[in-house]
């Protein structure tokens, strides 16, 4: 289970988000939804502990990492698939996937053969550069990475921007394995379509503040998602 | 110029290409990882020979100098580590010229201390591989020879390190996304003062191996960072390959720059006549990566 209580972060002056709290449960899915520019990236990107002016609280299945640097938070339990793809674009597949690998004594552990079989498309690009992918491509690496971790809690940062609508799906799909198998997942998107099918709660931000949490059924349709996302 | 003397250049132009290789190895995997200039990276190869001398001389010939060495580079390592754990964690992500300087202030201080440990001096100390080879009617020092042979050993080790080891792949995982590396759950922080012991550790080794070779002084520092410098622009800093490929170029510009009358006089500034060619036609070097 990921908690996060009283997360704000600044940067410089410029303080970005508010008072983040926040539960997500063993299994379940929060989406975070907001505009551009609403403090997706940044609330999440606190959460992992990559950002210096972040402060709060932040634990996962009840041990404190607050005050962990970021490659022991994700060492121990979070991962973190960030936006745009982000893979070691001079590395080969196999190399991106073995430098996430983390025991963290899960039972569910996974391998590169699992990888594989998950997304058999990357299997046969192994030993080539990850500078070298498909957008499509590199998308299924970073989550795969992420995967590699063992994770208790994934962070996922607009996992399907510029995906095909098949590889969506397909997200979709592997975002509810994980949450059968205990995964608590936060994922941020604007496709809120895909995010609300997979999601149990979506949390609404708005300039740096949660200004509403609904159970997804009851998000779909909402006031809030009309007025904060304009669709 | 005849066969024989054309290999005798040759073989004297390896031999400098074989120590400035070392040297240069190291400041080009420092900027690699770190993207930071060690100013202070000759200082440590000064270090190095001075330790190295001074040990090889009071334990004896021989067994000495492999003492001297092993010390030289267990000591310019462990400077690297309190330089990097000190200087350069309050420079990363600042502009060069913050960089620059702070690394330059530490070699003025390590010079500073070389001359009050070691004096002034110039000193010398006998090859632990004596004796000559003929080749061509020209004779070698053996010692030529096992610059060269250690080289290409350290090249590539160091290639098997980068391409063949964990910690190789974390390195090359650094220098194209640190952020994401941290996220990835690597001690980037640990794994930087591993890169700079390792740098300094090859700028150690370049020092206690050129020590029989030439006479050490307390103007080695700038000699060697000078030619280190020019070698990592024309094959690409950051590079391994382009480090080997400038050394090879640079070692022999010198050796038969030196030896040619007409050129004597110019054979050092023939090197940075052909860094400046390669930084107007290439800038990022032959082997370099551009900046990102
Ligand atoms: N490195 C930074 N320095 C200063 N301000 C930043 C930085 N990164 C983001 N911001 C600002 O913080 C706010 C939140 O940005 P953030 O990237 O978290 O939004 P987002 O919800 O992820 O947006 P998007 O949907 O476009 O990805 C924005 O106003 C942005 O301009
Ligand atoms: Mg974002």
């Amino acid at each position: 289970m990921l908690k996060v209580e009283g997360l704000n972060v600044r940067y410089g002056k410029s303080h970005v988000v508010f008072d983040f709290t926040v539960e997500v449960g063993d299994g379940e899915l929060l989406a975070v939804l907001g505009r551009n520019g609403a403090g997706k990236t940044t609330t999440i990107r606190g959460i992992v502990g990559l950002l210096a002016g972040a402060s709060g609280k932040v634990s996962v299945g009840g041990r404190d990492m607050s005050a962990w640097p970021a490659h022991r938070r994700t060492r121990e339990g979070l991962a973190y698939v960030p936006s745009g793809a982000r893979c070691f674009q001079n590395l080969t597949v196999d190399e991106n996937l073995e430098i996430a690998a983390h025991a963290n004594g899960a039972d569910h552990s996974w391998t590169k053969k699992r990888i594989w079989e998950l997304f058999p498309k990357l299997e046969p690009l192994k030993n080539n550069l990850a500078g070298g992918l498909s957008g499509g491509e590199r998308q299924m690496l970073a989550v795969g990475r992420a995967l590699m971790g063992n994770p208790r809690v994934m962070l996922l940062d607009e996992p399907t921007e510029g995906l095909a609508p098949v590889l969506v799906q397909s997200i979709g799909t592997l975002l509810g394995t994980l949450k059968s198998t205990g995964v608590s997942i936060l994922l941020a998107e604007q496709n809120h379509q895909m995010a609300l099918r997979v999601a149990d709660r979506a949390a609404f931000i708005e300039k740096g503040r949660v200004v509403e949490v609904l159970p997804a059924a009851r998000a779909r349709d909402s006031e809030v998602l009309h007025r904060i996302l304009g669709v | 110029m005849t066969p024989g003397q054309l290999l005798l250049f040759a073989m004297g132009g390896l031999a400098n290409a074989a120590y400035l290789f070392i040297v240069a190895a190291g400041l080009s995997l420092v900027f690699g990882a770190l993207r930071v200039i060690n100013m202070a990276h000759g200082s440590l190869y000064m270090v190095a020979a001075f330790v190295t001398v001074v040990i090889a001389n009071q334990v004896g010939a021989g067994l000495g100098f492999w003492a001297g060495l092993l010390v030289a580079v267990a000591v310019t390592g462990a400077i690297g580590g309190v330089v990097e754990v000190l200087v350069l964690r309050r420079v990363y992500g600042r502009e060069h010229l913050v960089q620059l300087l702070g690394t330059y202030a530490v070699s003025l201080v390590v010079a500073g201390a070389v001359r009050i440990v070691f004096g002034a001096n110039y000193r010398t100390v006998a090859s632990p591989i004596p004796g000559h080879l003929n080749l061509g009617g020209y004779s070698y020092a053996s010692y030529s020879l096992f610059m060269i042979a250690a080289a290409i050993v350290i090249a590539a080790g160091v290639w098997a390190m980068l391409y063949r080891t964990n910690l190789g792949r974390n390195i090359r995982a650094a220098v194209a996304d640190p952020d994401l590396l941290n996220a990835t759950g690597v001690n980037v922080t640990r794994l930087y003062t591993t890169v700079f012991v390792i740098g300094a550790g090859l700028a150690g080794l370049g020092g206690s191996i050129v020590a029989p070779s030439q006479a050490i002084g307390s103007s080695i520092d700038t000699d060697v960072l000078v030619l280190a410098f020019a070698i990592s622009v024309i094959g690409g800093l950051g590079s391994i390959i382009g480090s080997a490929v400038g050394s090879l170029i640079v070692g022999m510009v010198i050796s038969f720059g030196l030896v040619i009358p007409a050129t004597n006089p110019f054979a050092l500034a023939f090197v940075f006549i052909i860094m400046t060619a390669v930084l107007t036609v290439r800038p990022r070097g032959l082997f370099g990566l551009p900046e990102n």
